[in-house]
């Protein structure tokens, strides 16, 4: 035989081969499935708006120094009201952006006009310290379009978290890691 | 000796640990009552206690719909309440009874009874026309596919009020669309409406003109049947005499003398006021509904009473002048 003739593949070693072959399909498929089963099933803490009776323990009791908990706006269910629960004090002088007429102990809430007479409202998370104070304002005046999440890329995901400890309306609650967020409105759906 | 001074040693370490226990157990209960009062809080409770000096009404009596979520109310005059609990419509009498009527097709969002007793039922994209004994005249679904329907008002003519596109149509009997009503024109001076949730409530008064709630204005207008802006009254305030948060009153009710009966959210409370905006009485105050309900639906009865419907409670509670319980 010449050394640059191909050898016919025996019937053995093409059943061999095969079998390798499906062995290691059949470990790629159930290494990939496992892998995808324990990142569905990892579980995160979050706050269940439905839930939350704005009791303040998220600005206190949150290991990190300034809380995780932030505070999120729901803008399809907002009203962009001029005088907006949520921001203005309950007993504010003028519907303006002054410091003292505003509700939000951080001023972590922006305001903007629109247009007559609408105006919008977002969170400066940077400041935002999860009190709830807003929401409280929102959802008692307002269409509650602003609500505390669990920001997750700021959590430490300790796991045993001491809001979730103390929270008044037991509004914590574990949810799937890929799908971290309880969200309202459009988002929510 | 020894015996005196053990004793003496005893007593001592008696009093110092009791010392100690009674600190450690002050500071203990000092941390709780801490842990339980909100530094943040939003509190609420000053203006909810309002002045009940201004309060010249007094309940004097409900109508049980314990198990049923009510939805819409309005008068039926001469004959009771119309009441409509989701899908479910009850008619109630002169005397308070309640007597279940037709199945609505869906949701019962707003309802109107017109002079010859037909009754126009209000769901969110449509409205049903029922004769007074409850079989179906008409279905109207020419409304725009984003109309949130909140509102109608049965004179002569039909409103109905759309928080979708904030506007009114004016509608005959047999659902031909005749005119909008409200829509931003700054030459007519109409402000245009600004409906924040899905409160838009109207009534149509006994000259055939229309009223018609402004909530994110904290207004409620008053048009002709042509659309023209003839006054309009209200400002935001959490004082009494005003209308509290971003978007109230939330309903209203016209009484046969003429007078207005709103009611508002977040800080519930009914009021009077003259057609000209004066704040006339106060009827019920926040201390006499459950905290954040909503929905107070109202109707003015005869001999002043005044209904108001209180889904918190599953009730239509009465309140009437000069009685108290």
């Amino acid at each position: 035989m010449k050394p640059d003739e191909k050898q016919p593949v025996s019937r053995r070693d093409f059943f061999r081969d095969g079998l390798r072959g499906l062995a290691a399909l059949g470990v790629a498929t159930l290494s990939g499935l496992l892998m995808h089963r324990s990142v569905s099933r990892r579980t995160v803490w979050q706050i269940d708006p439905d839930k939350c009776v704005q009791c303040g323990r998220c600005a206190t009791d949150c290991v990190l120094d300034v809380s995780a908990v932030k505070c999120v706006h729901a803008y399809d269910v907002c009203g962009y009201c001029e005088l907006c629960g949520g921001y203005s004090k309950p007993d504010a002088h003028r519907l303006d952006t002054a410091a003292e007429n505003q509700l939000c102990p951080s001023g972590a809430i922006r305001r903007q006009f629109i247009e007559d007479p609408y105006f919008e409202y977002t969170i400066d998370e940077a400041k935002c310290i999860g009190c709830g104070k807003c929401v409280k304002g929102c959802g008692s005046f307002g269409n509650g379009s602003l609500y505390l999440q669990v920001r997750h890329d700021r959590c430490l995901q300790c796991n045993d978290c001491a809001i979730a400890r103390n929270c008044a309306g037991e509004a914590f609650r574990r949810v799937p890691a890929d799908r971290p967020y309880l969200l309202k409105g459009e988002q929510g759906l | 000796m020894n015996d005196h001074i053990s004793r003496r040693m005893t007593t001592f370490i008696l009093i110092t640990a009791s010392v100690i226990l009674g600190f450690y157990g002050f500071s203990l209960l000092r941390e709780r009552a801490g842990r339980n009062t909100n530094p943040y809080a939003y509190d609420l409770e000053p203006f909810r206690r309002s002045d009940s000096a201004n309060v010249l009404y007094s309940e004097t009596g409900f109508i049980d719909f314990s198990g049923q979520v009510l939805t819409a109310l309005c008068a039926d005059p001469g004959h009771g309440l119309i009441v409509a609990a989701g899908s479910k419509m009850f008619r109630v009498d002169t005397i308070n009874r309640i007597s279940e009527w037709i199945p609505a097709d869906e949701p019962v969002r707003c309802l109107a009874v017109d002079p010859e007793r037909r009754v126009y039922l209000g769901y969110e994209k449509s409205v049903g026309v029922y004769s007074p004994d409850g079989s179906r005249l008409d279905t109207w679904q020419q409304f725009s596919e984003n109309a949130i329907l909140a509102g109608i008002a049965a004179g002569r003519d039909v409103y109905v009020a759309d928080a979708g596109n904030r506007v009114i149509y004016r509608m005959n009997r047999e659902g031909r669309m005749l005119a909008s009503i409200g829509e931003k024109d700054p030459v007519k001076k109409i402000p245009g409406f600004v409906i924040p949730g899905s409160c838009f409530d109207i009534q149509i008064s006994a000259d055939g003109s229309l009223w018609a709630v402004n909530p994110g204005r904290h207004k409620l207008e008053h048009y002709s049947p042509d659309g023209d802006l003839i006054a309009s009254w209200g400002h935001p305030s959490m004082r009494l005499e005003g209308f509290s948060g971003c978007c109230n009153p939330t309903y209203f009710a016209l009484t046969p003398e003429g007078n207005i009966v709103t009611s508002e959210k977040g800080l519930e409370r009914i009021k009077v006021y003259s057609p000209d905006g004066e704040l006339r009485d106060a009827v019920a105050l926040p201390g006499q509904f459950d905290e954040g309900t909503v929905g107070l639906d109202l109707a003015a009865g005869p001999e002043g009473r005044i209904f108001v419907m209180d889904p918190s409670r599953a009730r239509i509670r009465i309140f009437e002048k000069g009685e108290r319980e």
